[in-house]
């Protein structure tokens, strides 16, 4: 299985959560990611919980409490860092950094999300890599961008989800803004900085120039508001939190049922009749809602008469009593729920990785799957500690075993005790 | 058409794009952004439902000061932040004539792109092998909700139901309340964002190779994706995710927090000592120094509802963007919560020309989010708004397919090809 990818090589400096995504994907389609870690402490994701030891040596929810070693069973790290191979080497020697210029010297792609300025002051900055590699497509994400009076801004996931204006449009109107559960301004902005370095690769490829990429996760967040920021640009007036209603729509949202929540949508507009037959209510089929503007005026009655069927009835007996009728209701899904999920089990989407430390787990398979028949990904788990330092170094550099013997004992690198 | 720019990464492909509402689309205007040649495709009959109804009633925010104007189809907000730098036309397939430009236009293109209900175009007789026989080394993507296989393939799926059979919608709430929906529909650009990465590793294993392929994407499985840390997390712990608000799984204190006049919010976060100590001595004597009830990560979280009390009590009084840049001077994550206005007027936005003013024949100049990133060798820019209903039909169809304007004409008086909307079936 080599991968839609193979033979390209990546350097990957990145850590936490957005990096990482994106390096996950392109080591997925077969490149050869070669991802640096801090000798001791590896990529900071490691130390985030839950772990699948249960870890009693770390408290299970803060990233403050070291240990001498980091962990290997974090289910972040190992979700995000798959088929990547780990070289645990100490950039802020100069040793480290010689051997990390020789190997941008052979990589095609370098992933990077320090801080603004981190590079520069290891002594990498791109002006410098580009001596060695004037090919190299080098893509750097940040909170807010290597440019701007924010630049130098210290960002969580909400603070990003914040002034990337999706937080100030989510949650209800009398209630604060609400953050997204999941960090998807980072791992989006991880995402598109994939499509951004395939096209600086396809780029170099073609004519032999790379260059530097610089991809901020807020401002991805404002390139996705779409209609949030359109009405405000197009007519002056703000987007408002709505709850679980639709914008501008009823009978658009989620709404409690016997087991949990479902997603009720009446969409396809033509479809609405069928909403009354299938909760057995003559009420829903008023003249009154048959338009979107007409349910709309009447949202509150409109849920009245449906949350009866509702709250007696399963989520997935609800979503297919709806699709087969043709309108487009879906359920909330839990991780139990997805794990079972009929539709992606027929489709062979799971994959099973076996895991020194952590073991045997269940991990969403590829975004996107081409046909049958395109070897396009590659399922490995995620590395141990410096687990390939000494193989990396070989097949990129043709170190030999007592070269790295040598940059082991300066302490320049550590390799790997196994699990 | 214009000759694309030499400093443009995908100057070579062009995309016959099928594809409407926003998740193909998104993907489309990335690959435009690049400089990728995208022919969009609407029917006359049944045009991208982003451009809305054909007599939608005024007051609208979506149209230029609420008014839709004489083509209301060509004045939404909507439809024309995601389609700058595309060509558009208009055919319809259902006619032989329209049968025979659209296999013409496949002939020439790298990539056919469409997110229909899955087995549309095959119910038209376009299966992939069919339009293989128009051009052998063709990348066809097709992105129905739940993929081209499976029991539910048939089933129709909207980004905002996405949020929820992904999971994501499950983890997003207040703390001890229901799941929440997001303000927009995430599982679109995800898709989108996803589909323009393969489809380019894609292309490069064509120009290895030769071969072209079939791209499968199921909307469901790319947001899926995204939540593979919690699915995991799930398996070691035996634990459904809890729904945290504003709150951090991780780090405390982390909250919105109210700030001066009506729906104002500053988010703050700390993630380690070295920023809650600076928290600390920014609030000064009316915060949280030496107090034991926070003395550890640990302590921070079981009182978090103590200190937020306390923080907010220290914020409410204050503007939203001091009390920020009071936080970052120290050293501490902070954050407005950004409304419209302030996005379009953020300092740091207008240093780096995030929103881009771009003038529409229709609507005039407005301002748009533009490309997402900076490159320094090929910087791009929105090369021309979106595209009217089949505004390029005609330079399309003579420089591209070599039709006459004979024939062009002819296209039109038979209603294959036009300008003006023959019906509209909004979702």
């Amino acid at each position: 299985m080599p991968g839609l990818l193979e033979g390209v090589k990546v350097l990957d400096l990145t850590h936490y959560i957005a990096g990482p995504y994106c390096t996950k994907l392109l080591s997925g389609l077969g490149a050869d990611v070669v991802k640096i870690e801090h000798p001791t402490r590896g990529d900071g994701v490691r130390w985030l919980g839950p772990f699948a030891s249960g870890n009693p040596d770390i408290l299970p929810n803060s990233p403050l409490e070291k240990r001498d070693t980091a962990p290997e069973d974090g289910a972040w790290f190992l979700y995000l860092n798959t088929a990547k191979q780990s070289v645990a080497l100490d950039l802020q020697s100069s040793e480290g950094r010689r051997v990390l210029l020789e190997m941008a010297a052979k990589a095609h792609i370098l992933i990077e999300n320090f801080a603004p300025g981190q590079m520069e002051s290891l002594g990498l900055s791109y002006a410098e890599l580009q001596k060695v590699n004037p090919a190299l497509v080098m893509t750097s994400i940040s909170n807010f961008g290597q440019t701007g009076p924010y630049r130098d801004w210290k960002a969580s996931e909400l603070n990003l989800y914040a002034l990337g204006g999706l937080m100030n449009i989510t949650g209800e109107p009398e209630q604060e803004p609400l953050k997204e559960g999941m960090p998807l301004a980072q791992l989006g902005a991880g995402q598109n900085a994939f499509a951004a370095t395939m096209a600086g690769l396809m780029y170099a490829e073609e004519t032999g120039e790379g260059q530097q990429i610089d991809l901020a996760i807020a401002e991805y967040a404002t390139n996705i508001l779409e209609n949030a920021l359109m009405q405000f640009s197009y007519s002056g007036q703000e987007y408002n939190r709505v709850g679980n209603r639709g914008y501008g729509r009823a009978a658009w949202g989620i709404y409690p049922c016997l087991d949990g929540h479902v997603g009720i949508i009446a969409g396809p507009d033509h479809r609405w009749p069928e909403v009354a037959r299938i909760m057995e209510r003559e009420e829903l089929s008023d003249p009154r809602f048959l338009s979107r503007s007409g349910r709309l005026e009447n949202a509150d009655e409109v849920d009245a008469y449906m949350l009866p069927f509702l709250v007696e009835n399963n989520k997935v007996d609800i979503f297919k009593a709806g699709q087969d009728s043709g309108l487009g209701f879906s359920f909330v899904a839990t991780m139990k729920d997805i794990l079972e999920m009929e539709q992606l089990l027929d489709r062979d989407y799971f994959v099973d990785l076996d895991h020194p430390v952590a073991g045997k787990l269940t991990y969403p398979g590829a975004p996107i799957m081409p046909e049958v028949g395109v070897n396009a990904w590659v399922f490995e788990r995620a590395p141990l500690l410096g687990e390939h330092t000494a193989s990396a170094l070989h097949s990129w550099l043709g170190y030999s075993d007592r070269q790295v013997s040598e940059l082991v004992d300066q302490g320049v690198i550590t390799q790997s005790k196994g699990a | 058409m214009e000759k694309t720019s030499d400093k443009m990464p995908l100057r070579n492909y062009r995309v016959l794009d099928l594809s409407r509402i926003w998740a193909g689309p998104y993907c489309t205007k990335l690959f435009a952004d690049m400089g990728a040649e995208i022919i969009k495709m609407e029917s006359l009959s049944v045009y991208d439902s982003h451009r809305g109804p054909v007599s939608p009633a005024r007051g609208i925010a979506a149209y230029p000061d609420g008014e839709p104007g004489e083509e209301p189809w060509n004045r939404n907000g909507w439809f024309n932040c995601l389609h700058m730098s595309k060509y558009g036309v208009t055919l319809e397939l259902t006619k032989d004539e329209g049968r025979r430009v659209f296999e013409k236009l496949v002939s020439v293109s790298d990539v056919v792109i469409e997110n229909f209900r899955q087995g549309s175009l095959e119910r038209l007789g376009y299966t992939y092998e069919e339009l293989r026989k128009h051009r052998p080394d063709l990348i066809y993507v097709s992105m129905p909700a739940f993929g081209n296989t499976g029991p539910w393939k048939g089933y129709l799926g909207y980004g905002i139901g996405q949020e929820q059979l992904s999971g994501m919608a499950h983890m997003t709430g207040y703390r001890g309340e229901g799941p929440m929906k997001s303000g927009i529909n995430h599982g679109d650009p995800i898709t989108g964002s996803h589909a323009a990465g393969v489809l380019m590793a894609a292309l490069r294993h064509r120009r290895k190779t030769g071969k072209g392929m079939f791209i499968d994407v199921s909307q469901q499985e790319s947001s899926v994706a995204l939540m593979g840390p919690e699915v995991l997390a799930y398996q070691m712990t035996g634990q459904e995710p809890e729904r945290q608000g504003n709150r951090s799984g991780w780090y405390a204190p982390a909250n919105s927090y109210p700030c001066a006049g009506e729906d104002r919010w500053v988010t703050i976060t700390t993630t380690n000592e070295e920023q809650w100590q600076n928290l600390a001595k920014v609030m000064g004597t009316s915060g949280v120094v030496g107090d034991s009830r926070f003395a550890n990560p640990a302590q921070r979280r079981e009182n978090h509802d103590e200190l937020d009390r306390i923080i907010s009590e220290w914020t409410i009084g204050q503007e939203v963007y001091a009390v920020t840049q009071k936080l970052q001077e120290a050293g501490v994550p902070a954050g407005p919560v950004l409304r419209g206005p302030d996005l379009l007027e953020d300092p740091h936005y207008k240093d780096r020309g995030t929103f881009v003013t771009i003038n529409h024949s229709q609507v005039g100049p407005k301002q748009y989010p533009g490309i997402p990133w900076r490159m320094s060798a090929t910087p791009g820019q929105v090369r021309w708004p979106s595209p009217t209903l089949g505004q390029h039909n005609r330079e399309v169809y003579s420089e591209l397919l070599g039709l006459t304007a004979i024939e062009i004409d002819q296209l039109d008086e038979t209603g294959i090809i036009g300008t003006k909307p023959t019906g509209s079936r909004i979702i």
